[in-house]
């Protein structure tokens, strides 16, 4: 998405995939090419898989592949190493990538019920996750930026309290009913505080919600200046209403951020465990 | 009526400040509408709580449920007066002393302060995930741990003879099926595992497969050849319910190419592919010592048959394949000659015949029929079998003399031996065999030698064939006896026939594709795998 940054001039963004003019995807696919012409040269007896010395390098190449891919979570906490992290990222998504066609080649595509394959299992799942990540990153912040704008959670919260306080004087002076559809948006309404909350962006329960739905059959007695204090209030309510499907959806966005990354990181370190399994068994009974 | 209000409202830091509101109407309303000359803004206030009216006097009025309609029925109706607050929901309300030009006044206060509601901030605070209580890390440590348990730990204590071996399983950690023949053994891991982190030994294969032989002698082994191989190099289990070993020509290939770079102490020559380079059959031939014409038996006219007149023989009259049906039973006298070649002592005497197979047998039940006929035989049988008239010595009347006897005994053994040359060397045996009279002439008990037979049954023992698997293919195509007429011949084919339908590893159009193994095997009985061993188990 091109932008003007403070100088005016103007300026791509390039986003992690494209870091280096592709350097990483090149040399992901460098990897996979090779890995798929070695595995089609190779004919092993009685079938390719992962304990001929294709299948042996192949797996080497996937673990050392894996304890790299772990070792982001390392990296990515230290400002002072080398490499730029951006970098790292990019090299992180395309090598992970490239792992998913390592390991294939590497099972020989002989799978069954045992520690083995639930190794493998596990690092698609990882994969697929990351993927889901890659693709949060692309879609998600742009979503973010469209909705918030210059607004922040935090200042969408103020502005929903300062309706609170303009809609509880006005209501005030309207009748009960009404007057508790106002009370009940006031002090019923939250944010977020369940994760199907905060993963949906909606309440199904808001009260705001209620209110503005059912204000204009309550209001609709209303004669005169009462009247016209209640389409005010109704105005409020509507505004809230508005700011509050923009915070949620604000909440949301983050969560979608936040919520991969809780899939990714404990599968990786499951499939950690299954990779230390799987080699030691099959160490165990060369 | 001109009414000052003193109304008090609590501010910050515990002191209250006082709004003086002077309130000029026919009567003050009380309520939570902005248009209440007492305007309380507290939810809890009616809209239109409550009225004061001037009758002789300040009056407060409450409407039914605090309506506003007070006219039709006031449910309450006060008169104020100084030190006798009224409270009107969590205000009160006192009548206090007139000031100067007017004509009351009231003082509201707060009693009970409105809790105050909490803004969305508060109802805000659990905006992500982790607010939530869910952690990655903890999830990581828990997943992690679990894993490493349940697939590492727990299977390995078995193996590893870990404090909870007796409860451990490592049937996770089997790779695949293995063979129907090892599945008896399928759960005993240390069965061909039998030191962690060690391979299969070829000792744990010995165990069960004692007699297995080895592809070349243990001299040639000295020298590297097959250093560092081990049977499971080739056989692979964990790879399904059927047996897999290598098959492929590279396996042979590699050294037989150029055999003798490997092995120069090797007999065979260097082949690398059976359409290519496959060098011509090796048979093993020998004198079958036996006269065997196949033209005479295969003659489109018959032969001469002493029950079924004139038969037609084929190849499957005399060649019975064996059980395995590959291979063909050898052919036995009994079963594929005697019906027509009979062993007759003399057929115009008996039907008995001699056995076959010893010269001395057969030699010593022609004298002992003689003997008994000349002793025991009626007239008729008597005079047929010695050409004079008479009957058994123990037939006639009255007590054999010594002359007599003699007479028998010479008449019966020098028939026997009439009898047993004809048979040797004319009628019966010299018919197929080499006969050989070892007694000299005029002998009284005469004896030959027959020339051992040895006819070949397996024409190629360094290779298999199935002749099963050919059963469609008539014998001719390979096996041209039609015309033979001595059992020297060789009617094996030769490696063109097979070429003609047998390609080499590589495809050829209408061609079977023909690996080394399809015709010949790894193991060779002659040369045990590994005698120290083979020894070491037998005991």
């Amino acid at each position: 998405m091109p932008h003007r940054n403070g100088s005016g001039s103007q300026v791509r963004h390039y986003s992690i995939l494209e870091y280096a003019r592709f350097r990483w995807f090149k040399t992901s696919l460098g990897l996979c090419a090779i890995a798929a012409a070695a595995y089609l040269w190779h004919d092993p007896v009685p079938h390719p898989y992962g304990g001929t010395w294709l299948g042996y390098t192949l797996g080497t190449a996937g673990a050392i592949l894996i304890a790299w891919l772990l070792w982001y979570g390392v990296r990515k906490r230290r400002y002072a190493a080398a490499g730029n992290l951006q970098g790292w990222l990019s090299a992180h998504v395309y090598l992970g990538t490239a792992l998913v066609v390592i390991v294939t080649l590497h099972t020989g595509f002989q799978l069954a019920w045992n520690i083995h394959t639930l190794a493998y299992v596990l690092m698609l799942l990882v994969v697929a996750s990351g993927f889901y990540g890659v693709f949060a990153y692309l879609r998600v912040p742009r979503a973010m930026t469209a909705n918030l704008g210059d607004d922040s959670i935090a200042s969408l919260v103020m502005r929903i309290a300062d309706l609170d306080r303009d809609m509880r004087e006005k209501a005030m002076s309207l009748p009960d009913t009404l007057f508790s559809l106002v009370d009940r948006s006031i002090a019923g309404t939250r944010l977020g505080g369940s994760a199907r909350r905060l993963l949906s962006g909606r309440d199904d329960a808001c009260p705001t919600a209620g209110a503005a739905r059912d204000w204009p059959s309550q209001a609709s007695a209303l004669k005169g200046d009462p009247a016209i204090l209640g389409k005010e209030v109704f105005g409020l309510l509507l505004r809230k209403e508005q700011l509050l499907v923009r915070a949620r959806r604000a909440l949301r966005y983050q969560a979608i951020l936040d919520f991969w990354l809780y899939l990714h990181v404990p599968l990786a370190f499951m499939l950690l465990a299954a990779l230390a399994a799987h080699v030691a068994s099959v160490f165990i009974y060369w | 009526m001109k009414v000052l209000v003193l109304h008090s409202a609590p501010r910050a830091g515990g002191r209250s400040s006082v709004v003086r509101k002077t309130v000029n109407a026919e009567w003050v309303r009380i309520g939570r509408n902005a248009s209440c000359e007492i305007h309380l803004a507290d939810p809890r206030i009616a809209l239109e709580q409550g009225m004061i009216v001037n009758r002789d006097g300040l009056v407060y009025l409450e409407g039914e449920a605090g309506s506003q309609d007070i006219s039709r029925k006031a449910v309450r109706a006060v008169r104020m007066k100084p030190g006798e607050p009224i409270d009107i929901g969590p205000y009160r309300m006192e009548l206090i002393a007139t000031p100067q030009g007017y004509d009351a006044a009231v003082s509201v206060s707060l009693l009970r302060p409105r809790e105050t509601v909490a803004d969305l901030g508060s109802r805000s605070a659990r905006q992500t995930l982790a607010s939530l209580g869910f952690s990655k890390r903890g999830a990581a440590w828990i997943g992690l741990l679990v894993v490493l348990a349940a697939f590492l730990f727990f299977p390995a204590g078995r193996v590893l003879h870990l404090p909870w071996s007796g409860g451990g399983s490592d049937r996770m950690w089997n790779p695949g099926p293995v063979m129907l023949a090892h599945q008896p053994i399928a759960d005993r891991c240390e069965a061909c595992h039998e030191t962690a982190f060690e391979h299969v030994t070829d000792r744990a294969c010995l165990a069960c497969h004692a007699t297995v032989g080895h592809h070349v002698s243990v001299a040639m082994r000295a020298g590297m050849l097959f250093d560092g191989v081990r049977c499971a190099s080739c056989h692979r289990e964990h790879k399904g319910v059927k047996p897999v070993q290598r098959d492929d020509d590279r396996f042979c290939i590699d050294c037989h190419r150029a055999i003798h770079a490997q092995a120069p102490d090797a007999h065979v020559k260097d082949t690398s592919d059976f359409a290519r380079s496959h060098p011509a059959f090796v048979l093993s031939v020998r004198d079958p010592h036996l006269a065997f014409p196949h033209d005479k038996h295969l003659d489109p006219h018959g032969v001469r048959s002493p029950k079924r007149g004139r038969p037609r023989l084929d190849c499957a009259d005399c060649h019975v394949p064996d059980a395995s049906k590959r291979m063909f039973e050898p052919i036995s006298m009994a079963r594929a000659c005697q019906e027509c070649h009979r062993l007759d002592i003399e057929p115009a005497v008996t039907t008995r015949e001699v056995p076959h197979g010893d010269p001395r047998a057969a030699v010593a039940m022609i004298e002992e029929f003689y003997a008994a006929l000349a002793l025991n035989g009626v007239a008729d049988s008597f005079t047929r079998a010695f050409g004079v008239p008479g009957e058994g010595l123990l037939r006639r009347v009255g007590t054999p003399s010594t002359g007599e006897r003699q007479d028998a005994l010479r008449l019966a053994t020098r028939k026997a031996a009439a009898v047993a040359s004809d048979l040797f060397e004319v009628r019966v045996c010299k018919t197929c065999h080499e006969v050989k009279r070892q007694s000299a002439p005029g002998a009284k008990t005469p004896e030959w030698s027959v020339a051992p037979v040895s006819t070949t049954n397996r024409w190629m023992p360094r290779a298999r064939f199935d002749h099963h698997a050919h059963e469609r293919t008539p014998c001719k195509e390979c096996h041209d006896v039609a015309r033979s007429k001595s059992s020297r011949d060789v009617s094996m084919p030769g490696i063109d026939a097979c070429r003609r339908c047998h390609a080499g590893s590589s495809p050829q159009e209408g061609k079977v594709t023909s690996s080394c193994l399809l015709c010949h095997g790894f193991h060779d009985a002659r040369f045990a795998w590994d005698p120290r061993l083979a020894k070491a188990i037998a005991k």
